[in-house]
């Protein structure tokens, strides 16, 4: 008799079924964290520039960069709808914007296999500014016209936000690894 | 007897099948992203409902973060009090007999004005105060400039409502959860406000720039020249904010002037709410009611 590779639900004992209640769980963290992270953004701290780094879009770009299949565009796609509505952006930019990273960060590290810390953190420069200026474009289709200043300081305080987000990510997918 | 067995597949036309599937996906979520951003464009109001409900997810959460802040601060602030207390008391006292002096002139003036109102029988709209709420989250998305306060439809606050404190405007509210309110701060680059320049007493709007100044835009009798230190004021053109309530001080009196808001929403706690001043009318105005030339009537 052939046993397919996985067996139906009702097959499984209850340590598998425990096991596979537990790895559907880990696969949820990194979008959970990202969204605790976007849920910071919201402090009430008021500064006329924005100087609140995108928290999201960091994580987004960390677990995008170091476990490609913990977060697929779909994912991106809900946490940036989350992020939009949390924040109050017009809903849209956000979920077009994570998405559009996440597969521009699939495609391009498909193609390097530099693994360094410092040239990691200039790709992601990079992609935040980028970022940034398109998300410019995208506030202006969606009515909100402004200046690209205000939007350039938060990409730098966001590239400074780096280390400590590659920190937190690291720090999950120890304990997930451990679990 | 067996179902005929299917044709067996390789692992690498499995791959083949995932990959497609996951492009198929991934295109979809774009054109889901892109068709969500059409949408905001045509009607921003189309999610008012589920940003109730995100805003009142998140201000209780900070506004439980900051209580044992404020807690912390206030008595700081009680210690900090008795310091310096002699001469702070003299310098109030002081300041209280040249206020006591003030009111009284502003009384005798105000008696003044409401007499002539009844003469000329001016009708003044009441100024309803909804709600007092403390803030409770920023939002630092882009230049989207909002806060969040916590206090919703159960309180009263509805979205479209004058937000001041007591240095002067803060904003309006955008959308209202059932405990907490999204407030569109003076400084988003979608805040315009009907004003006045006290001193010359022309009309114009102020706009949000993303930055800490305000724009002057489309300023009546622009020939005349604004000075530093000009005071502009709500005009209580369009309804919405009371007329007279201070908004912004001119800092710039370049050819694009600009004025700095006289509530800095940094330096607050608390806020309040006020009903809108002059609601649009529930049912349109019949036409036939207006007077039309007849020129412009139909046959």
């Amino acid at each position: 008799m052939i046993r397919p590779a996985t067996s139906s639900f009702h097959l499984r004992t209850t340590d598998e079924r425990l096991a596979m209640w537990r790895a559907a769980s880990q696969r949820v963290v990194p979008a959970a964290v990202t969204i605790a992270l976007i849920v910071a953004t919201t402090v009430p701290v008021f500064v006329s520039v924005p100087i609140v780094p995108d928290l999201g879009l960091l994580a987004v770009i960390v677990w995008t960069s170091f476990q490609p299949r913990l977060m697929p565009p779909w994912l991106a796609f809900v946490v940036g709808a989350t992020a939009d509505v949390v924040t109050g952006t017009p809903l849209g930019v956000d979920a077009t914007l994570l998405p559009a990273v996440v597969i521009f960060v699939r495609l391009v590290s498909a193609r390097f296999t530099v693994r360094r810390y410092a040239f990691d953190w200039l790709f992601a420069s990079a992609v935040i500014v980028g970022a940034a200026i398109v998300e410019w474009r995208l506030l202006a289709f969606t009515g909100v016209v402004g200046p690209l200043g205000p939007l350039l300081v938060r990409a730098v305080t966001t590239i400074l936000a780096y280390p400590a987000v590659v920190a937190l990510a690291a720090r999950v997918e120890r304990r997930l690894a451990a679990a | 007897m067996d179902w005929p067995q299917k044709r067996r597949t390789s692992f690498a036309r499995r791959e083949q099948n995932l990959a497609l599937i996951g492009a198929v996906v991934t295109g979809a979520v774009l054109a889901t992203g892109l068709l969500l951003l059409v949408l905001s464009r045509i009607n921003p109001a189309y999610t008012t409902r589920l940003r109730g409900t995100a805003v009142d997810l998140v201000a209780p959460f900070w506004a439980s973060i900051r209580k044992p802040f404020d807690a912390l601060s206030g008595g700081l602030d009680r210690v900090g009090d008795y310091i310096g207390i002699v001469p702070r008391l003299r310098q109030l006292t002081a300041d209280n007999i040249a206020l006591r002096r003030a009111v009284q002139d502003r009384d005798a003036v105000a008696a003044e004005n409401r007499a002539l109102r009844r003469l000329v029988a001016v009708a003044a709209p009441r100024l309803d105060l909804v709600t007092i709420a403390r803030f409770a989250g920023s939002s630092s998305g882009s230049y989207v400039r909002s806060a969040m306060i916590a206090a919703g439809t159960r309180n009263g606050v509805f979205s479209g409502q004058a937000v001041r404190a007591d240095a002067g405007l803060v904003g309006r509210t955008t959308e209202a959860g059932d405990h907490a309110a999204r407030i569109l701060l003076l400084t988003d680059p979608t805040s315009r406000v009907p004003v006045i320049v006290v001193r010359t007493g022309q009309a114009a709007l102020a706009v949000g720039a993303a930055g800490p100044l305000l724009a002057i835009r489309d300023r009546a009798g622009a020939e005349v020249p604004l000075k530093r230190g000009d005071r502009l004021v709500t005009s209580g053109a369009g309804g919405l904010f009371a007329p007279q309530i201070p908004v912004a001080e001119v800092v710039d009196v370049s050819d694009t002037p600009r004025a700095r808001p006289f509530a800095d929403p940094g330096a607050l706690d608390f806020v309040a709410v006020y009903r809108v001043y002059l609601p649009v009318p529930e049912a349109p105005v019949a036409l036939t009611a207006v007077p039309v030339p007849r020129e412009a009537r139909k046959k």
